[in-house]
Parts: structure tokens; sequence; C-alpha cells
């Protein structure tokens, strides 16, 4: 058999699961309340991590590298892989180099340090004064036409994607929910729509949908400033040897700079306010990398919340270290799933893990095929 | 700083409006984070793409107080007008919902030429890095797509099948990396570079300076004097 699948959440998640779940032979409705990618994901770094940030769990450094490796494979044409370098300044900076190349080593990420020389060859912007420096498989990419590819090979599959169709309500029968109220932004109308498994996707906003279900979800929306500015400074992504911290990552997209990122965590994801301190703190310390970045001027600055697991409820599936598949059966009420946590790079992982549960539930034998099938073009998505 | 954000609306093909909310705002606000912020405060009925919030996606190509504009990368301050900041959506797309446009038609464009996304700028200076590094530097190309050049061209949105500011600029740097006939055939006609008007709005108007009026008639030389040396060559 083959089941109906409402995916709420037009962000990269959602699209990744909608993309798989059509690969799978489902039926798949996404709903997104606003524009594609206009929530956390359309407003990420735009980092195709190597999984160097990650070393402290080299489960999940291991997992980040594997996913970089198969999104180039699977849509070379999206992503920049100048690669990454992370660079020792000060001595505090050295005392974390042999820590790191060990981390990246028991991570299984191949990583290989350059002298200084060549490093300021290769970006000649740097601080000349730099200790170290060790190249990393990082990339860059656009995130709105990562996830347009995404839900234009869903769309040629016949998923359909129904952008600014906010779920305002769930359809209940006893302890299941069977469907969601939707208002229609474009037309001006509510309707109902119901399907055998809801799969919410909403990230940050995954507490507030689950709410209006009656499920508990975990999240924990982690808002982080970024600074872009109107040159591009570097071509390779410019990580601070150290342990993950404020301002310590410059990368490019297309002719400008992005200096990343602070974090700190807020309620509702709908009512976040950029702390001005935070945009001195990162040009201070991207200039520290790439002292170019105090002469350069400041094009927009942004921010976006991360949706991190608070602390998982007893009888969650946790698949990964990293982020989170609830079936909400555990809590009592069916048909509802919903993902949380991950990066953007492990979308794909990630979606691949909620299809598998969808297929368990609903009995549909089928194997993930994401990881080999060729991705279509991000403009496809308007050819249907 | 009190501004009136006088936004334009259109639902259902219904006959459009301006819908004013009064707003306090910190000049230095990009208009789109104003727009997003009546839109879930006030209003969520207010529809309008955005994404990246830096200018490089081009998902919120508007028109602010009559000009074509990213509204990410654009200030209240830079706009204002006696207090009044006027957003429509952009000309000449369909009007899907409010600033909401249909860009299929443009992005079809986008598709028959065969663009390439991916450019590569320069050779690598340093040797024996990892093979995960690309052998040449690469970069996404600049044009980001936004629908700008064509809301402001004088024609293409009504001259039905031409090309376009965009698709042509796009298949101009294509061919330099892939030889394509048939891109290079559509380019060469009326729906092509020959049916530009060489008003050059496109590349006043353009937010990331690509400038596509200049590209446009660079591939009509470059296509001129291929013209003339297979006549040569015929003779």
């Amino acid at each position: 058999m083959s089941g109906k699948v409402i995916v709420i959440g037009g962000g990269i998640t959602g699209s990744a699961v909608a993309y798989d779940l059509s690969l799978r032979g489902m039926k798949v409705v996404l709903l997104e309340r606003g524009s594609i990618g206009s929530g956390t994901s359309g407003r990420t770094h735009g980092l195709l991590h190597s999984g160097c940030r990650y070393i402290r769990d080299p489960q999940v450094a291991a997992e980040c590298y594997r996913e970089n490796m198969i999104l180039r494979k699977i849509a070379p044409f999206l992503f920049e892989t100048n690669g990454g370098l992370f660079v020792a300044i000060t001595d505090e900076d050295m005392k974390y180099r042999e820590r790191f190349l060990n981390g990246c080593e028991k991570s299984g990420v191949p990583v290989k340090e350059i002298r200084r020389e060549e490093a300021l060859k290769l970006e000649p912007n740097l601080n000349e004064n730099l200790k170290a420096a060790i190249v990393v498989p990082d990339g860059t990419f656009d995130p709105l036409k990562v996830i347009l590819s995404f839900l234009a090979s869903a769309k040629a599959r016949g998923a359909e994607i129904r952008p600014f169709n906010e779920v305002v309500g769930f359809v209940k029968e006893g302890d299941s929910v069977v469907g969601v109220k939707v208002w229609d932004k474009i037309s001006e109308r509510e309707y109902i729509l119901k399907a055998d498994i809801i799969v919410n996707a909403t990230g940050a906003w995954g507490g507030k949908v689950g709410k209006l279900a009656g499920i508990t979800v975990p999240v924990k929306p982690a808002p982080g400033v970024m600074v872009s500015l109107d040159e591009r400074l570097v071509d390779m992504v410019i990580n601070r040897l150290n342990p993950p911290s404020d301002g310590d990552i410059i990368l490019s997209h297309r002719s400008t700079s992005v200096i990343g990122t602070t974090s700190w965590y807020i309620d509702d994801p709908d009512e976040v306010e950029i702390p001005k301190e935070h945009v001195e703190r990162l040009v201070k310390r991207g200039a520290e990398m790439v002292p170019a970045v105090k002469k350069t001027r400041i094009r927009s600055v942004y921010v976006s919340s991360r949706p991190l697991i608070a602390g998982l409820r007893e009888g969650s599936r946790e698949v990964s270290r990293s982020f989170a598949v609830i079936d909400h059966e555990k809590e009592g009420v069916y048909g509802i799933i919903s993902v949380i946590g991950g990066k953007f790079t492990t979308a794909r992982l990630m979606a691949e893990k909620v299809v598998d549960l969808v297929c368990e539930k609903l009995g549909v034998e089928a194997q993930c095929r994401t990881q080999h099938e060729p991705l279509l073009k991000y403009y496809h998505y308007f050819r249907m | 700083m009190r501004v009136v954000f006088r936004i334009y609306r259109e639902k259902n093909g219904k006959k459009p409006y301006f819908q004013e909310y009064t707003v306090e705002v910190d000049p230095e606000s990009s208009v789109l984070d104003v727009i997003e912020k009546i839109a879930l405060r006030e209003d969520p009925s207010l529809t309008f793409n955005h994404a990246c919030h830096h200018g490089v996606c081009g998902a919120c190509g508007m028109v602010i107080n009559g000009v074509e504009r990213l509204a990410c990368i654009t200030k209240v301050k830079d706009v204002i007008k006696s207090g009044v900041v006027t957003v429509e959506p952009l000309k000449g797309f369909k009007v899907i919902s409010d600033l909401y446009v249909d860009l299929s038609e443009m992005f079809r464009k986008i598709d028959v030429i065969n663009p390439v996304s991916l450019i590569k700028t320069k050779p690598l200076v340093v040797s024996d890095l990892p093979e995960y590094i690309s052998t040449t530097r690469v970069k996404l190309d600049d044009c980001i797509e936004c629908g700008i050049c064509y809301s402001a061209c004088p024609i293409a949105n009504s001259s039905k099948g031409y090309l376009g500011p965009a698709a042509l600029a796009l298949a101009f740097k294509a061919e330099k990396v892939n030889n394509d006939e048939k891109r290079v055939k559509l380019a060469n006609s009326i729906y092509g570079v020959w049916g530009c008007h060489v008003a050059f709005e496109c590349s006043n108007l353009c937010p990331v300076g690509y400038d596509p009026g200049s590209i446009i008639m660079r591939f009509r030389k470059q296509l001129l004097v291929k013209t003339l040396f297979s006549l040569l060559g015929r003779r």
C-alpha cells in the first residue's frame, strides 16, 4: 500500500522529507505558512559542514561529513567546494590544535595541515600572523536554491507544495490526529486536509505547532546572529581553531561575506530581536581572522533560530545524537511524528529516518534512495 | 521612528488596494524586517517572498517607493519619503497574492537557456591539497534571478517571447563555459539579444551589479562576429 502524508514546514527538513516520501511512492502534500525557506533554513549561514565544528562528538562529526559528501554527489551544481580552513591566531588557539587534529582523526574527517605561507597564498585576506592552518572539507551554498532543488525533485514525483498555507488546527478522532485545518492565505479560505500520517517538520516552530495538536515537542529555539558584508573576502570557509564560539566563522555567498554567529535561547521564534552588541562582537572577532572585515561595509544583519533539542522525554526515539524523530504515540497521540534538531547539512539523513518511521507505521516497504538519486535543478521547481 | 507602510494588497483577482500600517521602527531596519514584523504581529494574511535576508537569494524583489529593490538590503531610512514607505509587487509578473508574484515564466526562460550556476574563477595556487577541494576556485554566479531586471525592462513583460535580461546574461556566461547550439540559436534571434531595446533599466536597477544590459551588448557583438565569420567561411 501507499500512504498519504502531510508534511508541515517548507524549510530544508520538510522539503527533504517530502522528497524522500515521494521517492518511496507516497502521496505528499507539503504545507508552509509563509514562502518557501522563509523560516530558519533560508537564512542559515549556508555552511556545508565538514563535521569539524562538532568533533566533541565524533558520531555527529562523522554524520556531517558523510552527508556533506552525499550532497556534493547528488547536486554538484549547488555547492561551492573550495574547502575550509581552521586557523589559529593566538597561543590560546594553538592549545586546541592537537585536540582538533585528534578529533578529526577519530571522526574520520580527512583534514590536512598546511604551512602559513600556503594558507596566505590561498586566502590573501587572512591575518598574516596566523600560527596554524588546517584544510577541511567545508563548502557553502545558497540555502533557498538547495531547498528548491529538493522540492523540484519532490514535485516531479507527484508531491504537492503549498506555500502560504498555514496549519491552524488539527482534526482528531479519539487519540488519533487524522488531518489538519489549513488557512490558505492566497485564496483566503479554510479547509480540512486528511492524511494517514502527519509530519511536523517546523523546526524551531515545532513546539507552537505541536501545541495545536496537543503534543509535546521538546524544541528549544536558539537564535544566532549573522553579519553580511559587501565584499567577497574569502573563497574558503574560514573557521577559528577553537571550540565553537561567537564570531568564529567567515564564509562567502556570491560576492558577499557572512560572519557568524552567536547563540542564545528564546521561547518564541516569532519574537526574536537582534541584540546590537552581537553585531559589534561578530565584527571584532571576525576581524581577528580576516582584518579586512573592519574596512568592509555591512550589508545587512540577520538572525535565524536553530531548532535545538531541549532534552528528550522518556520513550522518544533518538536516532542520532544531533537530531530526534519523535513518535507521539508514546504520549498517547497517534498519527503524528515530529522531527527536531539537526543541521541544514544533515537534512537528507533526518528525512531518511523520518520516512523510515512513516513506512514502518504505514506498512510500506520501500528503501530510501535519496543518497543516490541526483537532485533536479532549483529552477525546475517552477516548471510544474 | 513612526512610519506608515502602504502595502499593495490583492487576493483572488479582487480589486487591488493599498493597506496602511503605522509602525514604530528603527530607521536602520530593512524594509523586509518591517514587512515581516507586520505579517507576524498585525496581519498574517499578508503574503510576500523572502529567504536569505542578505541579498543573495533573490526572493524579496519588490517595488519600494516606486523603485525595484531587494527589500532585505534596503534600509527604511534610505527610501522613506514624507514618513511613508510604499511597497508594491514587481511589475509585469502575475500577482498571485499581495506582494507574491508568479516568477515561473522567468524561470522557464532561464531553464531553456541551460544556465551554469557554478562559475570557475581562478586556478588553485597551492598543490597537494585534499581531493575534496575543487581544483579551480568556484563561485555561485552573481545573478540571483530576483526578477528585478524583468520588472524594470520596458519590453521583457510586454513582448511575450523575449527571453529577458537575466536569461540572456546567463546565456552569455554559460556559453563561455560550454557551447550549446540551442542556447546560441535562441540568443541570436529577435527573442534573444536582438529583441533588447537598449534601455539599460535592467543594469540601472540590478541589486547585485550584474549589468545585464552591457552583457547583452557584448553578446550581440560576439554573435555578429560569429555570423560574419561563418558567412566568410561559406564564400
